[in-house]
């Protein structure tokens, strides 16, 4: 009975050894912008999933240099710009605006307006 | 005006169409290279087999880094292309990624030494800067500047269409 007790008990504290979190931070404040910067960060190695939906090698890398970013007191710009300026622009899922992006805000758009302007001349006819 | 609707709808059809046919037939096109001129980010790390530390002042003129591990298998499919270029006195300095040294060590005896030297880049931090995401990936370097970076294996192919190019018009490493 004592044996089986202990078993059991072993079984159901163990998890406690493992269950230390694996990022650590100073602030809850920092713990809650990298939660956040890791969602809106691509995985350079991912077809499309976040930086929070990949355990690739790069990913957990990056996860681990954002930590470090943070503690040395950079903002979620300057850390978005850092990781821009290594691994492309296609790491940010919202792209700032210029020469090669311009088609991709504007496409919308352009679409809206043909759109209403097929409908509005079947509207006379 | 229904017929001008229809004509619209062909037209983006067609449009549609030749677009992907386009795109899919572009020989030169290249996903995995990136001509983005960029400084080659300051660094320390040790060689692979001392404890002698590598840092950016060790690398002078034009060379090629190459990113590499044990653990990498197209790295082995690359291995006998490095080789070739080796045998043209092309300087490759190898960046040894997330591997251990005896392994790495294991592999160069094995295989074959194609680099120049090899630093050892156990946590990944260099490639971090150069935005390596993986392995093989390799740069090509003219005084300092990264003028090439390409993810993936390299082969003649990729060398023809993506590095030679270049290398001809700064006529580099002799331009063979």
């Amino acid at each position: 009975m004592l044996t089986k007790f202990f078993l059991f008990s072993t079984v159901i504290f163990s998890s406690f050894i493992i269950s230390e979190s694996l990022y650590k931070f100073d602030s809850v404040e920092d713990e809650k912008r990298f939660y956040s910067l890791i969602k809106e960060i691509r995985c350079p190695k991912c077809t499309s999933g976040s930086l929070a939906s990949s355990n690739a090698p790069v990913s957990e890398d990056i996860k681990s240099k954002i930590i470090e970013l943070i503690k040395e007191g950079k903002s979620d710009q300057e850390i978005k710009q850092f990781l821009s300026d290594r691994f492309g622009n296609q790491v940010l899922y919202n792209p700032g605006f210029s020469k090669d992006t311009y088609f991709l805000w504007f496409a919308p758009g352009l679409f809206l307006i043909l759109i209403l302007l097929i409908f509005f001349f079947r509207k006379r006819t | 005006m229904t017929v001008l609707i229809r004509f619209i709808i062909i037209v983006i059809t067609l449009m549609f169409f030749s677009f992907f046919y386009l795109y899919i037939n572009d020989d030169k096109y290249y996903p995995g290279a990136d001509f983005t001129i960029s400084d080659m980010p300051d660094f320390e790390i040790k060689d692979l087999y001392s404890e002698r530390l590598f840092n950016i002042k060790d690398l002078e003129g034009n060379y090629l880094i190459n990113v590499w591990a044990s653990w990498c298998i197209t790295c082995r499919v690359e291995h006998s292309f490095l080789a070739k270029l080796d045998s043209k006195d092309i300087p490759i300095i190898g960046l040894n990624y997330k591997d251990e040294a005896q392994d790495a060590i294991n592999w160069i005896t094995r295989f074959g030494d194609p680099y120049k030297y090899i630093i050892h880049d156990y946590k990944g931090e260099l490639a971090l800067d150069l935005g390596v995401t993986g392995a093989p990936e390799t740069f090509l370097l003219i005084d300092g500047k990264i003028i090439v970076h390409y993810r993936g294996e390299v082969n003649d192919m990729i060398w023809d269409d993506v590095f030679m190019p270049i290398i001809k018009k700064e006529s580099l490493f002799d331009a063979n």
